[in-house]
C-alpha cells in the first residue's frame, strides 16, 4: 500500500473506533446512526455514477441533482399514498419507473450536450438541471409542488416477510458498558433494512461498474477521456460512447434518489438545488476522480460535512451558524484539493491496471531449458497434432 | 400589462444583466476560464454597497431620486469587488496549475466561499437599502411606461459604464493591450505586453462591472446572499449568446436575454403557454440552442477570441 493509503486506513479505522464507542456508550442513536451510515453510502452511490461520468468519461456534468431527484420524484410519485400522479404501486414499480426516466431525460439532455467542449457542456447542464427543478417546482397539479410529496412507504412495504420486519422483530436492550442500555426497537430493525437495501444497491453498482470498466468498452471510454481525438481517428463512434456512460451514470443517480426517496419518506423541490450537485463533485474530486474506491471515501466525507455542521448549532457558545459553516467547508475543500492535491485523496492506482497484467505476480521465472530446446519440442508438438491450416 | 410596459422593465433588467455579462466575458476572455464566482462577486459589491451607505448616508441632494450618497457607495462596492477578485486571483488562482476546466471547478469553490462569509456576516434573509420606494414617473405614465427614477438611474449608470468601457477598450492603452490579449495571448507576450499586469486589470474591471451590477440590483429588487448565484445562469445565457471574448456581444447578448426573461409573460398572450415563472428556463433553453446552432454565438470569434 502507498503511503497516502496507509494514512487513510488509519484515519478511518480511528472514526470507526470513535464511532464504535459512541455507539457503545449511548452517545450516538443506533437508528440514527444507521440513518447516517444509509446518508453516507447515498452520496457514495451518486459519486460512483458521476465518476462513471468525469472520472471515466472525462464529462463535466453539472446535473447531478436533476437526476437524483428524478429518481426521488419518480419512487415518491408512484408509491405515495397521496400522490398526484398514480401512487400506491410497489415500491418496484417505483425504482423501475425513475430509471428508466432517468435515462430517457440523460439521452434527451445528452444529444445536444455531449458534443459540447467542457465548459460549455458544465454550464448547459448546470441550465438545464434548473430547467427540471423549475419544471418539478412548478407544476403543481402534478409534483404537489414546492410542498413536496410526503407518505412515501418504506421500500419493503408489502414484502412477504420484510414488510412487517420492523414491527414483529423484538426489541433488544443491549448493555455492553453497564449503565448504558442501548436500545435496539423498531426504528432500528427499520434502518437496518434501509442499510441493507442500500449496500445491497450499492454492491450491484460497484459490480456494475467494475465489469463495465475493465470491459473493451471501458477501454475506449478512457481513450476518449485521454484524448478524444486520438480515438475518432481510430474509428470509434465517440458521441455513442459518451452518451452510454452519461446515461449509465445517470441511472445510477436516480438510483440513489429511489434509495433517498424511501430513507427519508418525503421528497420536495429543494432536494434537486445545485448545492447537491456539488457536494457529489466534492466528494469525487476529494476522493480521487476515475476511482470507486475513492467515490466511498469521498461520500462520507461529504456526509461527515453535512451532519457534522447541523451539530454545530447545538453548540451556542459557537458563533458561527450551520448552513454557511457548511458551504464555507465545502468551497474550502474544493480550493485546497484543486490546490495541493488535485488528483484527489484516493487517486486510481491498482484500479488502472487490467487484471491479468498483475496475475502472477513477481518476476519472470527463468527457464528450465534453452530456447532451442523449447522451440524443437513445440515443433515435434505441432507436427503430430492437427495440420488444418 | 402592455408591451411597452415589458419592454420597459426589460431594459432595465438587461442594464444589470449586461454589467455582469460584460465582466464575465473579459474574465472569460483574458484570464482563460469560466468564472463561476462571477454571480457571487456581484453579491460582494452588492452588500459592500450596502455597508457603504449605510456609512456615508444619504449626502444631500438626489440625482433621479437616488441619494448622491448612494453613488458614492456604489464606488466603494465597485472598488471592494474588484480587490476581492484580484486578491482571489494572487492567492488562489496563481497557485493553480490544471487548465481551464481545474479553474473552473475552482471557482465553483471560491464562490461558496464568498457567499457563506457573506451569510455568516449578514444572516440569510433579505435586506433593503434605506433607499425610500419612488412611485412611478407620471410624465412616462401617459405612454404607459410604469418606471420609477431608481429604474431610469440604473439604466442611465449602466449606459454610462458601458461607454466609459468603450472608451477605455478603444481609447487608451490598457484597452489596446486588453484586445491584443483577448486576440492572442502569446502573441501578446512577445510584442512585450505584460499579461499578468493586464489580467489582473481585466479583473479589476470584470468583477468592478460585476459589482455595479450587484448594487444595482439590490436596488431594483433586493439583497440576498444568493442573489448573485441566481442570476448567473442566467449571465452566462447572455455571455453565450453574445459570443465568449466579444464585450459588444456581451453588451448585445444580455441586452436580448434580459428582454427575454422580462417578456416571458407576453408568451402565453401568443398562444405559447409559458408562466412568468419559467422565464428563466426559456433563457437556458435559448442558451442550449445557441450552444448547438452556433457555439460562436453573435459576435465571438471561431476560436473564442477577441474583445
Amino acid at each position: 500500500m502507498t503511503t497516502t493509503e496507509t494514512a487513510v486506513s488509519v484515519v478511518v479505522g480511528f472514526v470507526v473506533l470513535a464511532l464504535f464507542l459512541a455507539l457503545v456508550t449511548g452517545a450516538l442513536g443506533a437508528s440514527y446512526f444507521l440513518f447516517l451510515f444509509g446518508l453516507a453510502g447515498m452520496y457514495a452511490l451518486l459519486s460512483l455514477g458521476l465518476n462513471s461520468q468525469w472520472g471515466f468519461g472525462g464529462l463535466i456534468n453539472f446535473s447531478v441533482a436533476a437526476f437524483f431527484g428524478i429518481g426521488a420524484y419518480g419512487a415518491a410519485l408512484m408509491t405515495a399514498g397521496n400522490s398526484p400522479i398514480a401512487g400506491g404501486f410497489n415500491p418496484i414499480f417505483g425504482l423501475i419507473v425513475g430509471l428508466v426516466v432517468a435515462a430517457l431525460v440523460a439521452v434527451a439532455i445528452g444529444i445536444p450536450t455531449l458534443r459540447l467542449r467542457a465548459d460549455y457542456l458544465a454550464i448547459a447542464t448546470l441550465g438545464l438541471a434548473e430547467v427540471i427543478r423549475l419544471f418539478l417546482r412548478n407544476e403543481r397539479q402534478w409534483t404537489n409542488g414546492s410542498a413536496g410529496i410526503r407518505g412515501i412507504p418504506s421500500f419493503f412495504e408489502g414484502w412477504p416477510v420484510l414488510g412487517t420486519l420492523p414491527q414483529t422483530m423484538p426489541s433488544l436492550e443491549v448493555v455492553i458498558v453497564p449503565g448504558s442500555p442501548i436500545l435496539l426497537g423498531t426504528q432500528f430493525w427499520r434502518q437496518l433494512l434501509n442499510v441493507s437495501l442500500l449496500l445491497a444497491f450499492l454492491g450491484a453498482t460497484f459490480f456494475v461498474l467494475r465489469r463495465a470498466q475493465q470491459s473493451p468498452w471501458g477501454r475506449v471510454l478512457r481513450t476518449i477521456r485521454s484524448d478524444e481525438d486520438l480515438a475518432k481517428a481510430l474509428g470509434k463512434n465517440t458521441f455513442a460512447f459518451k452518451m452510454q456512460t452519461f446515461v449509465l451514470g445517470s441511472m445510477i443517480m436516480a438510483l440513489a434518489g429511489v434509495f433517498y426517496a424511501h430513507l427519508n419518506l418525503f421528497v420536495n423541490p429543494g432536494d434537486l438545488d445545485p448545492i447537491t450537485t456539488f457536494y457529489v463533485w466534492v466528494a469525487v474530486i476529494l476522493g480521487g476522480s476515475g476511482s470507486n474506491r475513492g467515490a466511498l471515501l469521498g461520500g462520507f466525507v461529504v456526509v461527515a460535512i453535512r451532519e457534522g455542521s447541523r451539530f454545530v448549532n447545538d453548540f451556542a457558545w459557537f458563533p458561527i451558524d450551520g448552513a454557511p459553516l457548511r458551504l464555507l467547508l465545502i468551497g474550502l475543500l474544493i480550493v485546497l484539493v484543486m490546490r495541493y492535491r488535485p488528483q484527489g485523496v484516493l487517486p486510481p492506482q491498482r484500479e488502472l491496471i487490467w487484471p491479468s497484467a498483475i496475475e502472477g505476480s513477481g518476476t519472470p521465472e527463468r527457464p528450465t531449458s534453452g530456447v532451442r530446446e523449447q522451440k524443437g519440442s513445440d515443433e515435434a508438438g505441432r507436427n503430430g497434432g492437427d495440420n488444418d491450416e | 400589462m402592455s408591451v411597452i410596459e415589458f419592454v420597459a422593465n426589460g431594459v432595465v433588467y438587461s442594464s444589470i444583466i449586461v454589467l455582469a455579462s460584460i465582466g464575465l466575458s473579459l474574465i472569460y476572455s483574458i484570464a482563460g476560464f469560466a468564472n463561476f464566482a462571477h454571480g457571487d462577486t456581484m453579491t460582494v459589491g452588492a452588500y459592500a454597497t450596502l455597508v457603504a451607505f449605510g456609512l456615508i448616508g444619504g449626502l444631500g441632494f438626489t440625482i433621479l431620486g437616488v441619494p448622491l450618497g448612494f453613488f458614492v457607495a456604489t464606488g466603494v462596492g465597485i472598488a471592494v469587488a474588484a480587490i476581492v477578485a484580484v486578491g482571489t486571483q494572487r492567492i488562489v488562482y496563481d497557485a493553480l496549475d490544471v487548465g481551464s476546466i481545474g479553474l473552473l471547478i475552482t471557482s465553483i469553490g471560491v464562490a461558496f466561499i464568498y457567499r457563506a462569509l457573506i451569510q455568516m456576516g449578514f444572516g440569510a434573509g433579505t435586506v433593503r437599502y434605506d433607499i425610500p420606494s419612488l412611485r412611478p414617473i407620471e410624465s412616462l405614465q401617459a405612454y404607459g411606461v410604469l418606471i420609477t427614477a431608481h429604474d431610469l438611474a440604473t439604466v442611465v449608470s449602466a449606459a454610462v459604464l458601458v461607454i466609459g468601457l468603450h472608451l477605455l477598450l478603444q481609447h487608451t492603452d490598457l484597452g489596446r493591450k486588453m484586445r491584443a490579449m483577448a486576440d492572442n495571448p502569446d502573441l501578446a507576450r512577445v510584442s512585450g505586453i505584460r499579461t499578468y499586469r493586464v489580467k489582473l486589470w481585466s479583473w479589476v474591471i470584470g468583477a468592478g462591472l460585476a459589482g455595479a451590477g450587484g448594487a444595482f440590483l439590490g436596488l431594483f429588487n433586493q439583497l440576498a446572499p444568493r442573489m448573485g448565484f441566481n442570476l448567473l445562469l442566467v449571465v452566462f445565457a447572455a455571455v453565450i449568446l453574445g459570443g465568449i471574448g466579444s464585450v459588444y456581444g456581451a453588451v448585445l447578448g444580455g441586452f436580448l436575454i434580459g428582454m427575454v426573461v422580462e417578456m416571458t409573460p407576453l408568451l402565453s398572450r401568443v398562444g405559447i403557454p409559458v408562466g412568468i415563472e419559467y422565464a428563466e428556463a426559456v433563457a437556458f433553453l435559448i442558451m442550449v440552442v445557441i450552444l448547438l446552432v452556433r457555439p460562436t454565438g453573435i459576435a465571438g470569434d471561431a476560436d473564442g477570441g477577441g474583445v
